[in-house]
């Protein structure tokens, strides 16, 4: 969360108090879209109605389809994304899981959908709470993953995925994530940029050469079969559109921060990392709380830094691996679970890069679980743990910070049963 | 060339308008309605129609593969979950952009009725501007002959197999023109390959339709290699189905039920199911349940016809 407004408005933009949901609801009408799907799921519903209520007081120039449900949501802006029209929907959990073939065959199609899922628990348990388990359940399907930290980014982000995803030489869906519950409905300052610069920002694309369109009498298909060497060539196109996406996503922060003051540093943001030995991983809104309590440590004395993710598919490995080599102990923060690993996801995958950290030694915290508070005090626990094995002390592979009566999932101990 | 034949023949051909962008040899199987119908509607509509497909039996010649094509149409391959939605996107951003459009949503019984019908609902309440047409071959015969919801009372299908203890399917078919015709749509009806020229109109007056909105044809599609008929006989399957009432022919503006072909004498449907084998192993009494289905359809249609005008009298009419 923004725990450190800075309520400095350029020229002509709006300093307003909204929810995360209002941002991503003006942050698309911003971007002028020409199809938008409208479908309600808690806690991403006030993103759409506030886009019905552009519409129905003609403040947003687009075709509204108020869909029967998700799947039909985001078929319907793929198509319309692929006829040539920029497209806006958004989501949440279980309705980012009814899309799931639909969020597939738009990745595979390469068309450029932006739509915002706010990050909620997905079924299994039915739980309308705060997770980012419905961002790993689709984390492969192909898409650009972005995470916000606050509301001031959830409108940043949600502008900038427009330069992700229509850019020509990447054209892949992009998904802006944000914590649900925590930042949908939490009311912050936001600087809300003005249209003219918006436009100025995105008409780049616009000199840019036209990406495929499929209309009327044009001779042109799409979805084929794709097989053999025809599958391979699309997929490893993908492949490489998504790791050409890094440096994208690097220089548009920078344009973006040349037009509207703000930048972010790409695609982590370093926070006390220089003289860091220890570091905290973490994504989204528990980050405001994280600084809190870095800001705390230190002045304490203790050298602890966060490093926050911005960009999570592609995964940023080049760039994590240059802010975390030589530190003395990482601490990884999911907020969510990898079934079948005893780590958190991200835990998991930066562990894949662990011989190039230059010894630094990692844990897994799992916390936020379904709206369980990332608090201070837990927070404090994690920085504590992470110097702990910064010294050498045992300390335990994975935590469930807040649930105590967690052992780690072992065989021996049935911990879980 | 000459003589009455001639004249008669020429009245369908007159529907056709427009080159075939098909290849002259694609990969359906011998005597395929289907094939006769995807080679029809762009000769009667222009080839500048975006046409979507799902995967089905339709996929192998619409869909193409990787950078090749069997013809020459805009298509975009679709999900079957969501058919009707991305038709749904494309109708509606070139309606933004101001691109005159005719879209077609082209798809099976399986797509339609079953793990599409959501969808395809969805668009008819949202008075979608598109062409959604369904090609009924009563199950899923691409992927090997499996029962949905269009299947009729006693087939054998794969998933509904006639054994010791199985008379076929055991349960009515959908039906599925009516449903659509009772979201009062602009324009539902339906077709059939054994009269050309009612299908060439009714496909006309569909593209005229979606100018205000949905327009919904659902076309009698028998399938030779799927329900086991000689493949030459694909046409007469056709004729039966709508000499016996099996599948009769109308249409419905705004929901108004109008015959567009009427039976004189109908056959007993045992005439249409002699043809295909797979009623082949229903006997007179299974045949009965079939027939009073028939019967009860046609009967609710003419019914709803007469009660549709009904209801459109004005309120102030005194009775």
């Amino acid at each position: 969360m923004n725990t450190k407004i800075k309520a400095k408005a350029k020229a002509g933009s709006q300093i307003k108090v909204i929810t995360g949901n209002a941002a991503a609801a003006i942050g698309a009408k911003l971007a002028r879209p020409d199809v938008v799907a409208a479908y309600p799921i808690t806690p991403q519903t006030e993103i759409i109605e506030q886009i019905s209520k552009f519409h129905a007081d003609g403040e947003m120039d687009c075709e509204l389809i108020t869909v029967e449900g998700e799947n039909s949501a985001m078929n319907a802006v793929m198509a319309a994304s692929l006829a040539g029209g920029r497209v806006f929907t958004a989501t949440s959990s279980w309705g980012l899981v009814f899309m799931y073939d639909a969020v597939l065959a738009t990745a595979g199609a390469r068309a450029p959908v932006v739509m915002v899922n706010v990050n909620r628990e997905t079924p299994g348990i039915i739980a309308v709470s705060s997770g980012q388990q419905d961002m790993i359940s689709t984390r492969d399907a192909g898409w650009i993953f972005l995470i916000a930290e606050n509301c001031q980014e959830i409108i940043d982000l949600v502008i900038q995925a427009y330069r992700l995803a229509e850019d020509y030489d990447i054209q892949v869906p992009v998904m802006v994530h944000y914590d649900g519950f925590y930042l949908s409905y939490l009311s912050e300052v936001v600087d809300v940029p003005v249209q003219e610069d918006v436009d100025k920002f995105l008409a780049v694309l616009k000199d840019q050469p036209e990406r495929t369109k499929l209309i009327p009498g044009g001779k042109l298909g799409c979805g084929s079969h794709g097989i053999l060497d025809g599958y391979l060539e699309l997929r490893y196109k993908h492949v490489s559109a998504m790791e050409r996406s890094k440096a994208k996503f690097e220089q548009t922060d920078k344009e973006f921060q040349e037009i509207f003051g703000r930048g972010y540093g790409g695609l982590i943001e370093e926070y006390r990392m220089d003289d860091a030995d220890v570091v905290l991983v973490g994504s989204g809104s528990m980050c405001g709380t994280i600084k809190t309590v870095i800001d705390k440590k230190r002045d304490a004395g203790v050298k602890v830094g966060l490093l926050k993710i911005r960009m999570y598919r592609p995964f940023p490995s080049e760039v994590m691996v240059k802010a975390l080599k030589g530190k003395k102990a990482i601490g990884v923060v999911d907020r969510s679970l990898c079934f079948g690993f005893k780590g958190g996801p991200i835990y998991t995958e930066l562990k894949a890069f662990e011989t190039q950290l230059d010894g630094s030694k990692m844990i897994s915290f799992i916390d936020g679980i379904a709206n369980t508070d990332i608090t201070i005090a837990n927070v404090e626990q994690m920085i504590d743990a992470t110097c702990d094995l910064a010294e050498g002390k045992d300390v335990r592979e994975v935590t469930w910070v807040s649930y105590p009566e967690a052992q780690e999932p072992d065989s021996e101990k049935m911990g879980g049963r | 060339m000459t003589g009455k034949k001639k004249g008669k023949l020429t009245k369908v051909l007159d529907y056709l308008k427009h080159d075939d962008p098909f290849s002259k040899g694609v990969a359906f199987c011998p005597g395929c309605s289907l094939e006769l119908l995807i080679r029809f509607i762009p000769q009667v509509l222009g080839n500048d129609i975006v046409i979507t497909g799902t995967p089905s039996c339709s996929a192998p010649v619409l869909l193409g593969q990787n950078n090749q094509s069997w013809h020459s149409l805009s298509y975009f391959g679709t999900l079957m979950t969501g058919a009707a939605a991305n038709a749904t996107g494309l109708a509606r951003y070139y309606r933004k952009a101001g691109i005159d459009n005719t879209v077609i949503c082209f798809n099976g019984d399986g797509t339609a009725a079953d793990i599409g019908f959501g969808n395809l609902a969805g668009a008819a309440e949202r008075n979608e501007p598109f062409i959604y047409i369904c090609y009924d071959n009563e199950g899923y015969m691409n992927t090997g002959i499996q029962k949905s919801a269009t299947t009729p009372f006693g087939a054998s299908t794969t998933t509904t197999p006639f054994g010791s203890a199985s008379k076929g399917k055991n349960l009515r078919r959908m039906n599925l023109a009516l449903k659509m015709a009772m979201h009062k749509i602009p324009y539902t009806a339906t077709a059939t390959m054994s009269d050309l020229g009612d299908l060439a109109k009714k496909l006309l007056k569909a593209k005229e339709a979606k100018e205000r909105g949905f327009a919904f044809l659902h076309v009698f599609a028998p399938c030779p290699t799927g329900w086991g008929y000689a493949p030459e006989n694909t046409i007469e399957v056709c004729r039966r189905a709508v000499k016996t009432n099996y599948f009769p022919l109308w249409e419905a503006e705004n929901g108004k039920i109008r015959m567009t072909k009427t039976v004189k004498k109908p056959k007993p449907v045992s005439t249409y199911t002699e043809l295909i084998k797979k009623f082949a192993h229903l006997n007179e009494a299974d045949l009965q349940i079939l027939q009073d289905d028939v019967d009860y359809e046609y009967c609710m249609l003419g019914g709803l016809s007469v009660l549709e005008a009904e209801c459109q009298l004005p309120v102030s009419t005194e009775d």
